[in-house]
């Protein structure tokens, strides 16, 4: 696998080991990019800061929880609403967010006093939130507060309120991913073990790493209690700040994001002897063949096969009209981590996307073993791109489509590339079945927009044919098929419900009888 | 090992790097775990030998062992065919080239990293 340099950036010649072109024939072991490092000065890079890792990425989904920044304005604004991570009473922490506010005299003669009036006017503000976290940003590390000191007082003051502080200020790590690590770490310190859960069924497990964008989590808890599975807590998105005090009480760790979370299941394994299963959430058969392993792992395999059979029947027919019309297509695959290797090979299996090329901000050499791995020869795999890079990287491999964030996403839309936003989504969840339909869809109306054809269109210069009428996307995504699959009768366009999650809120699910006297 | 072996072998290992994630923990030392668990464990389920379930992470091999084992049969018609000596032959060569792959011929400097 030869190291690949872009031209653009022969004056930064570390660049070269960042990029690698999978050859056939080629496995891991003959090239990697080098990844969690420092980005090299002189490269602009895309990712966002340790601080933000912690707080905008694992702190802020939990959900019944005022997050506080300790620090300038300006770092709370940029961690504020960015990512769709809602959640089951009001987006209580997408709608507030709440900042020190430290200015230059804070920074002169300290800013603790500061913190614990803040501290103390939050829970005033929202009397019926008892819970808090607090970030360290670079401007209070570099003075020294002691934040913990601050949130020991404030507990000894307020005993019904608790407070988790996490010190990861935007210096400490080379990326967001730092903050992650940090976040992980701080949590199983200071909290895990100091509160005892009500088990109310014989499966208990946590949920790890999974932020319920766009309402992920909801979808993949509800196969789980269908399954008659306690859920006794989510890390973090929906989830609950004393339910995460209770991990340690889980029989299985079932990690999605494990770029984001496996320090905390490597912790519990080690601390607590808690097994940690890894799954894929997304596409119909690793999410069957996920429900699946956790249901085999408790004995209820049956019960997981009938969800899988009754999914894959309702949907299947749905994805395959997608698939029909987005064969072929060429994707870049330029997520933040975890997604360049959940979707690089499902998106090819199962929609007929090509995989020209993953990407990672934030990814460890970790991941790109397990992207490269999953998507096909002659892919590009690229860590921690600047801005030229990835222009480059388009002109060259000219994809249909690239699913990254939104500052990568709007560069390519500059140079008529659809994206969609890997990180947010565009109308999701598109996790569980019908989320991966909902996926697929999402796809499907960006390659086929009408609007891409009009904009490379220049008014001034171009003939323009007055001769037509409008054209819609199926109109466009037809026009290659053969008459039998155009008509194919046993495929369709989704039809799932504009907002699957209100039916999912409030649901009854099985009783299932308890194996164990204690279990209620 | 001859070439139909080999060639195989290859069909095996390519499921796993594309399809599996068991094999991709962080640190070496889990990795070790985890190859020798789960492959194990696949090696006793396709010679219909006893698997050990006791303990909690056993438990978790052995769901992925079964799911890999019954994938491979769904895929690769030739494996129900083959004789217990001959599935330990191939097993046992998947599991070095697997551990070659993310071990010890891994370019992904943070496996020997002493913390999580
Ligand atoms: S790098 Fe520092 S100053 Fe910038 S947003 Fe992050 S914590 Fe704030």
């Amino acid at each position: 696998m030869p190291y690949h340099e872009f031209k653009c950036s022969t004056c930064i010649p570390e660049r070269k080991n960042h990029a690698v072109i999978k050859g056939p024939g080629e496995d891991l072991t003959m090239a990697l990019p080098a990844g969690y490092l420092s980005t090299i000065p002189g490269t602009i890079s895309e990712r966002g800061c340790a601080y933000c890792g912690a707080k905008h990425v694992i702190g802020s989904p939990m959900k019944d929880v005022i997050h506080l920044s300790h620090g300038p304005v300006g770092c709370t604004y940029d961690t504020w609403q960015t990512k769709r991570y809602i959640s089951d009473n009001d987006n209580f922490q997408l709608k507030y967010t709440f900042a020190s506010d430290m200015k230059e005299k804070h920074v002169v003669f300290g800013a603790e006093k500061l913190l614990k009036s803040n501290i103390i006017e939050a829970f005033k503000a929202f009397p019926n939130i008892k819970r808090m976290t607090i970030y360290q940003t670079c401007a209070s590390a570099l003075i020294g507060d002691d934040l913990n000191a601050i949130a020991q007082e404030v507990m000894d003051e307020m005993p019904e309120v608790d407070i988790f502080v996490c010190n990861s200020p935007g210096f400490a790590g080379p990326s967001q991913s730092g903050g992650h690590h940090k976040i992980n770490i701080a949590w199983i310190n200071q909290k895990v073990g100091t509160i005892e859960p009500k088990i109310t069924g014989d499966y208990v497990i946590n949920y790890v790493g999974e932020y319920n964008i766009q309402g992920d989590q909801e979808v993949m808890c509800d196969f789980f209690k269908r399954m008659g599975i306690q859920v006794l807590s989510t890390f973090t998105g929906n989830g609950s700040y004393d339910d995460l005090r209770a991990m340690h009480k889980a029989q299985l760790n079932v990690l999605e994001c494990a770029r984001s979370a496996e320090y905390i299941c490597n912790e519990l394994r080690v601390r607590y002897g808690i097994p940690r299963l890894d799954i894929d959430g997304f596409g119909f058969e690793p999410l069957a063949n996920s429900l699946r392993k956790v249901g085999l792992f408790f004995g209820i395999e049956d019960r997981a096969e009938a969800i899988i059979a009754e999914e894959t029947a309702r949907w299947k027919p749905e994805l395959d009209w997608y698939k029909e019309r987005l064969k072929g297509k060429k994707v870049c695959l330029w997520p933040g981590g975890s997604k360049l290797w959940h979707w690089a090979h499902v998106i090819h299996d199962e929609m007929g996307l090509d995989v020209v090329s993953v990407y990672t901000k934030f990814g460890h050499q970790g991941d790109m073993e397990k992207g490269i791995s999953r998507c096909e020869e002659g892919a590009l795999a690229i860590d921690d791109p600047n801005e030229l890079e990835g222009l480059e990287a388009m002109e060259m491999l000219k994809p249909d489509i690239i699913l990254t964030g939104k500052r990568p996403g709007e560069v390519a839309k500059k140079i008529r590339v659809p994206y969609l936003n890997a990180h947010a989504y565009h109308n999701g969840p598109w996790k569980g079945w019908e989320g991966w339909v909902r996926f697929a869809r999402d796809i499907y109306n960006a390659i086929y927009s009408p609007i891409h054809k009009l904009t490379l269109l220049d008014i001034a210069a171009d003939e323009i044919a007055t001769d037509t009428t409008f054209e819609t996307q199926v109109m466009l995504s037809d026009a290659a098929l053969s008459e039998e699959t155009r008509n194919a009768a046993d495929l369709r366009q989704f039809t799932g419900q504009f907002d699957g999650l209100k039916s999912l809120r409030g649901k009854t699910y099985p009783e299932f009888e308890a194996k164990t006297a204690g279990a209620a | 090992m001859d070439d139909l072996m080999k060639d195989r072998m290859d069909q095996l290992l390519d499921h796993i790097m594309k399809k599996c994630l068991w094999q991709f923990h962080s640190r070496s030392w889990d990795r070790k775990v985890q190859n020798e668990g789960v492959l194990s464990k696949a090696t006793q389920l396709l010679c219909g030998e006893p698997v050990d379930t006791s303990t909690p992470l056993a438990k978790c091999h052995w769901v992925d062992a079964l799911c890999l084992v019954n994938d491979y049969k769904r895929r690769f018609a030739w494996v129900s065919q083959l004789k217990p000596d001959e599935i330990k032959e191939i097993m046992q060569a998947l599991h070095e080239r697997l551990d070659h792959l993310t071990i010890t011929g891994s370019l992904n400097l943070e496996l020997n990293d002493q913390h999580y």
